[in-house]
């Protein structure tokens, strides 16, 4: 593609990811009204205060490191032309491994203990991940069906591990114990909730968007989310590139549920993703954010703002909270409709089939 | 009496001409052929006439009365049936149903002199009327059977069914006998017969023109959507049809030097293989033959006995239960498909847009495809994008590719043109074996002639070729050795430099020498 | 163990299959039309939601069934239109719908500033449990199978009409067809859209109407959470038996029976109980494996490509 076609392509994606947002923000204005308040000032505040001031902006991209990664645990998923909607059950299983093991090796000192349960948060991810990315790979089980049925699963038997086995007794509520302070990643400045799992997310992407984007692998994968036959035919060995897809994936939810529980809740409680978790979270962030390199990081940090704006919009305003929860909604739905505008496309003759005939259903006899 | 009357009829698509001024007609009870090479504008004529597409410009007459068709529910309507090449058939139903899916009879329930319709669908009613057509038509095919275990002769015949209930009197086949069996082509012209007798007019579209001269009463030859001529079967031959169907002998330009590879050496061996379809059936069933330094075998044979199958073992999509292959001396059966390509085995395959092209992908990513680990453009598992795109550039202008935009998608380009980004990614990588599966199937003349030049050139740098075809004038003129595939199994090979048409074409049929001497 | 015991967990498991069994045998249809609908959970939430809503402010029964059928039906033209008319792709959709009936649910308990939507009062006057004569005195059977609500009964019977639609009228043939092979669909002009939509639909109506069911008739509340995950234990229950209405019921029968053991084992052993509500959900794991394993014994081709 040469410059102008990229702009034109890039110009047309944004559109196709703003207009759903804004339908879905126009639609949202009639709750906002029914809550009787005026909606543009409470979407103001919505931005304001996640956006225009340095707290604000500290806080946003805190929430966005976790979004950033289940987002992209979704999208490469799907450009492998797979559906992993595992996620959620993944990044809750890492979690909750991470906070047991976070409290049991509390002794470790800091720059040890935070590194390995990372790495135990990817394990894990991986580890629940392996069913579904095997009996996809070797024997073709609807990988969809699969993977969000079992996160059903996972919600109960962790459920019940925490109200039992785990529970830490001196807490009021159903909770694992606290996690060392030795696990929790040092904060970037003193005075801001921004810690050192930032950065981590951000150097995962880089190195996850080269490997996509550039290389022999990355090539392969695309190849075969576009079409499965010329893949295999091409030697690119499609079971192989599941298996990596798949698990990849599982590691990316791994993390992302390692950080959140380490960096800001610190214990597993029953709503440690909040509603309706970060992993459904990552599919809002991947369809609006696969069209381009930044999307994801893009739609993480938008998607952050609204998620803490959301906050401050039920402390400022009468409208409650659950309206992130609604506009989330909105937004996912007139995302799926792909695409609202089409950048023009010289097409070679194709026939045109004639619309059928309109016949009635329940009309019968023969003709 | 004139059934079916076209005057200048013609089709664009955007500024491609598909059909120009076609002018046919067909009689009543009459069996009329279609003829003309792949892509000539049969089908589009066709589709025209059954209501699938509209024309540009021309009128179609019915019975003398001239008819505008907006669906093939209109033509339908008005007796004009078709049977499609691909069936449309629902597996999962059995015959009687899928010959009355659209329009089921309900049962009715009388109370008192009233008559109800009820939801029910009246199996039995069904049933009795399609057995009454079968019988009728004296189709010896089981009314109550599941579509998904009939034979491929059996679901034509519940296509022509299907069209028949719906008081159809003119049928359109396309490409009627492409699958079936020489046997169930038999039994095709029995029942085409048959429905001649009931009065039923018959067009079919083929580019086989032993069926022309078997069975049909006329016959209309169609070249790049022109129709070159109008004939009685009785007025002409094989020769002359071929001839007109042609235009100039295209494949007479390319120049075949013949030599004698007997002495040189085998560098790909196939040794007993056989391989099962999902049905359980074998498909390819002991197959054996080899290839030597810088010869061109080509492998014909009537579509559906095992040659697509064939060319999945040696393509390495497809695993063999029994024997082996060998290239070079080293085993190689059972390799995945980069193997065989880091083996130097490349492929051109049956089905472009399946296997050969990504065609969502753009032309220089295609270009790569299969290759792009190579050295020259990728280091360290990571793609040059300067160097892809001007490996891409560079094949473009060697091959002769006509794109409009370098970094277009594959789906931009004709036929021919896709055709030619597989070719220079293939021969580009200098391969000691190339596998050709139908590497000129629905592309232009001129990609025919480039497509053979280049393969001949190929063998000229000594290189071998595995040629498969069904396209019996291009194995003729391209290979040194033909082989001829029949139900799964190699049952004859021929020299290329004496073969003749009835020969391999006896072959194809499953007729073998010492039959043909037995016989007379 | 004792004999009241097993009654209660029969009768119990009975009342639990009731909405499984409604989300089930209407979502098959859409699955038999080819569309994949993960959003039954979402359409059953919109159904509860919009049943007690009206409920609450009329105070009418009858017109609260209607509302959570009008709700439906506007929920399944939503996902027509998008999956169906638009071509979107059905899972987003379908998980957009499940998002949408939670939002819907929380933004509307927090404007009102509850936690639940309770329609005790306005519906003491009215019996929701029917009682069999006769069959009710049948020792044993009588306590399991009468005195259930009025929509469990429904359910079952539901099964056989269901079946019959399914396979024995003009509708379900088309249903099938067009799931099957749309090419043959399109080719006897029958109108796939058409028959997509309505297969949706009927889905989206049975699961309001199991949302009416949990929320008016057993809890009397409706809560943002009130679907418990009936919608994807459905899903399971329509991908074990494969779209066919007999042995989908099968299913859900079987998942109502783990969830009314869960439920009153939970008293004698504990909370372990609980990890009865698993089964549907490896069950669909176990279902699939197997079928898939079936099919793929004779595959030679790599990477499955002969489908």
């Amino acid at each position: 593609m040469d410059r102008k076609e990229k702009l034109n392509s890039l110009k047309y994606s944004i559109i196709n990811s703003i207009i759903p947002i804004l339908i879905a923000f126009g639609i949202g204005a009639i709750a906002i009204i029914l809550a009787k308040e005026n909606p543009l000032s409470a979407y103001g505040t919505l931005f304001y205060r996640s956006l225009f001031n340095i707290k604000g902006i500290f806080n946003t991209l805190h929430f966005a490191g976790p979004l950033i990664l289940t987002g992209l645990a979704i999208a490469i998923s799907f450009k492998a032309g797979l559906f992993n909607m595992g996620i959620e059950g993944q990044l809750l299983s890492a979690g909750f491994v991470v906070a047991v093991m976070g409290n049991v090796w509390g002794e470790l000192p800091k720059t040890v203990l935070v590194p390995l349960l990372l790495v135990v948060g990817v394990l894990v991810g991986v580890i629940v991940a392996i069913i579904p990315t095997m009996l996809k790979a070797f024997y073709n089980v609807n990988e969809m069906v699969v993977t969000l049925l079992l996160n059903y699963a996972i919600i109960h038997i962790l459920q019940y591990l925490t109200e039992n086995t785990f529970r830490d007794p001196s807490s009021g509520y159903v909770s694992t114990p606290r996690i060392s302070s030795n696990a929790i990643p040092s904060r970037i400045f003193e005075d801001y909730r921004l810690t050192t799992f930032f950065i981590v997310a951000i150097v995962v992407y880089v190195i996850f968007y080269f490997i996509m984007k550039r290389s022999k692998l990355g090539f392969e994968i695309t190849a075969l989310g576009q079409n499965r036959n010329f893949a295999e035919a091409t030697g690119m060995r499609i079971q192989k590139k599941i298996i990596i897809i798949m698990l990849a994936s599982g590691a990316l939810a791994g993390l992302a549920g390692a950080g959140w529980m380490m960096s800001e809740k610190y214990a597993y409680t029953l709503s440690f993703s909040g509603i309706p978790g970060l992993g459904w979270d990552g599919m809002l962030i991947a369809l609006l954010g696969s069209h381009s390199p930044i999307g994801i990081l893009i739609a993480a940090v938008f998607y952050a703002v609204v998620k803490t704006g959301s906050s401050n919009i039920a402390i400022f305003t009468s409208v409650p909270y659950e309206i992130v929860i609604l506009l989330q909604a909105l937004i996912v739905l007139f995302l799926s409709l792909k695409v609202f505008v089409k950048p023009k496309e010289l097409k070679l003759g194709e026939p045109s089939v004639p619309k059928k005939r309109f016949k009635n259903l329940f009309k019968g006899g023969k003709e | 009496m004139e059934v079916i009357k076209t005057v200048d009829l013609t089709k664009k698509f955007g500024s491609f001409t598909a059909n120009k001024n076609i002018n046919i007609s067909v009689l009543e009870g009459e069996i009329k052929a279609i003829v003309g090479e792949n892509g000539a504008g049969k089908s589009t004529l066709m589709n025209m006439l059954y209501g699938l597409l509209k024309p540009t410009s021309g009128e179609i007459y019915l019975r003398g009365r001239l008819i505008h068709f907006n669906s093939p529910d209109d033509a339908i309507l008005n007796g004009i049936g078709m049977v499609h090449q691909h069936f449309k058939l629902v597996p999962s139903l059995t015959v009687y149903e899928n010959v009355l899916l659209g329009v089921e009879i309900n049962k009715e329930v009388s109370i008192g002199n009233k008559k109800f319709k009820t939801f029910k669908v009246d199996q039995k009613q069904e049933l009795k009327l399609v057995n009454d057509l079968i019988e009728k038509y004296k189709f010896n095919i089981n009314a109550n059977a599941y579509v998904k275990d009939l034979s491929i002769g059996a679901k034509q015949k519940v296509e022509i069914l299907k069209m028949l209930y719906r008081n159809v009197n003119i049928l359109i086949f396309d490409e009627p006998t492409a699958v079936l069996t020489p046997q169930e082509i038999e039994m095709f012209y029995e029942t085409l017969r048959e429905l001649k007798a009931c009065g039923t007019s018959i067009i079919f579209i083929t580019h086989k023109l032993g069926e022309v001269m078997d069975i049909a009463d006329s016959v209309t030859v169609i070249k790049s959507g022109e129709v070159i001529d109008n004939l009685l079967v009785k007025d002409t031959n094989n020769k002359h049809l071929a001839q007109l169907m042609v235009g100039r002998d295209v494949l007479m330009h390319v120049e075949k030097k013949y030599k004698d590879y007997s002495n040189a050496s085998v560098i790909y061996e196939v040794n007993n293989i056989k391989t099962k379809n999902k049905w359980g059936l074998n498909c390819v069933d002991d197959v054996s033959f080899n290839i030597r330094q810088g010869e061109i075998v080509g492998i014909a044979g009537v579509e559906g006995n095992g040659q697509s199958e064939l060319v999945d073992i040696i393509s390495g999509i497809l695993k063999v239960t029994d024997g082996c292959i060998k290239f070079n001396g080293n085993d190689i059966t059972n390799f995945w498909p980069d193997k065989l390509r880091k083996n130097k085995i490349a492929f051109i395959p049956e089905d472009r847009y399946e296997q050969g092209l990504c065609k969502e992908m753009t032309i220089s990513e295609n270009m790569i495809a299969g290759y792009h680990d190579s050295p020259d453009i990728s280091k360290y598992g990571f793609i040059s994008m300067k160097k892809r795109l001007q490996k891409s550039i560079d094949l473009i202008n060697k091959y002769d590719v006509r794109v409009s935009k370098i970094e277009g998608l594959i789906s931009s380009l004709s036929g021919g043109n896709a055709q030619k980004v597989i070719i220079a990614r293939e021969f580009s990588s200098d391969p000691d074996l190339i596998i050709a599966s139908q590497p000129t199937r629905g592309v232009d003349i001129g990609a025919i002639e480039f497509i053979h030049k280049s393969i001949l050139d190929l063998q000229e740098k000594g290189k071998s070729v595995l040629l498969i075809s069904s396209e019996l004038s291009e194995i003729m003129s391209l290979s040194d050795r033909i082989l001829v595939m029949y139900k799964g199994k190699i049952i004859g090979e021929v020299m290329g430099k004496n073969a003749t048409r009835e020969e391999v074409g006896y072959l194809m049929m499953g007729i073998t020498h010492s039959e043909e001497n037995t016989n007379g | 163990m004792n004999l009241d015991f097993i009654i209660k967990v029969f009768s119990d498991s009975l009342y639990f299959t009731g909405p499984i069994l409604l989300v089930s045998l209407g979502g098959l249809f859409a699955y038999k039309a080819g569309v994949v609908n993960i959003g039954l959970d979402g359409m059953m939430g919109i159904g509860a939601l919009a049943s007690a809503l009206v409920l609450f402010y009329t105070g009418n029964w009858l017109i609260a069934i209607i509302g959570g059928i009008i709700s439906g039906v506007l929920i399944g033209l939503l996902f027509s239109f998008f999956g169906v008319t638009k071509k979107a792709n059905f899972i987003i959709t379908g998980f957009a719908i499940n998002l949408l009936s939670t939002a819907l649910g929380k933004y509307v308990l927090a404007l009102e500033g509850r936690t639940d939507i309770n329609v005790i009062g306005t519906i003491s006057n009215l019996n929701t449990r029917i009682e069999i004569p006769l069959i009710k005195d049948i020792p044993i059977l009588g306590p399991i199978i009468s005195n259930q609500t009025p929509l469990v009964y429904i359910s079952f019977i539901l099964i056989f009409v269901l079946s019959f639609v399914i396979y024995k009228t003009k509708f379900g043939t088309y249903v099938r067809v067009v799931g099957e092979s749309e090419e043959a669909a399109k080719s006897v002009g029958i109108n796939i859209n058409k028959i997509k939509y309505l297969a949706v639909i009927i889905g989206a109506v049975l699961a309001a109407l199991a949302g009416y069911e949990v929320a008016i008739n057993q809890l009397n509340a409706y809560t943002a959470d009130i679907t418990a995950g009936i919608g994807f234990i459905a899903l399971a229950a329509i991908y074990c038996g494969d779209g066919k209405p007999k042995t989908v019921a099968i299913y859900a029968i079987l998942f109502g029976l783990t969830r009314s053991l869960a439920t009153n084992l939970a008293i004698r052993i504990g909370s372990i109980a609980g990890l009865l509500q698993i089964i549907p959900y490896l069950m669909i794991v176990i279902v699939l494996t197997t079928v898939a394993i079936i099919n793929h014994r004779k595959s030679l081709y790599r990477g499955f490509l002969d489908e």
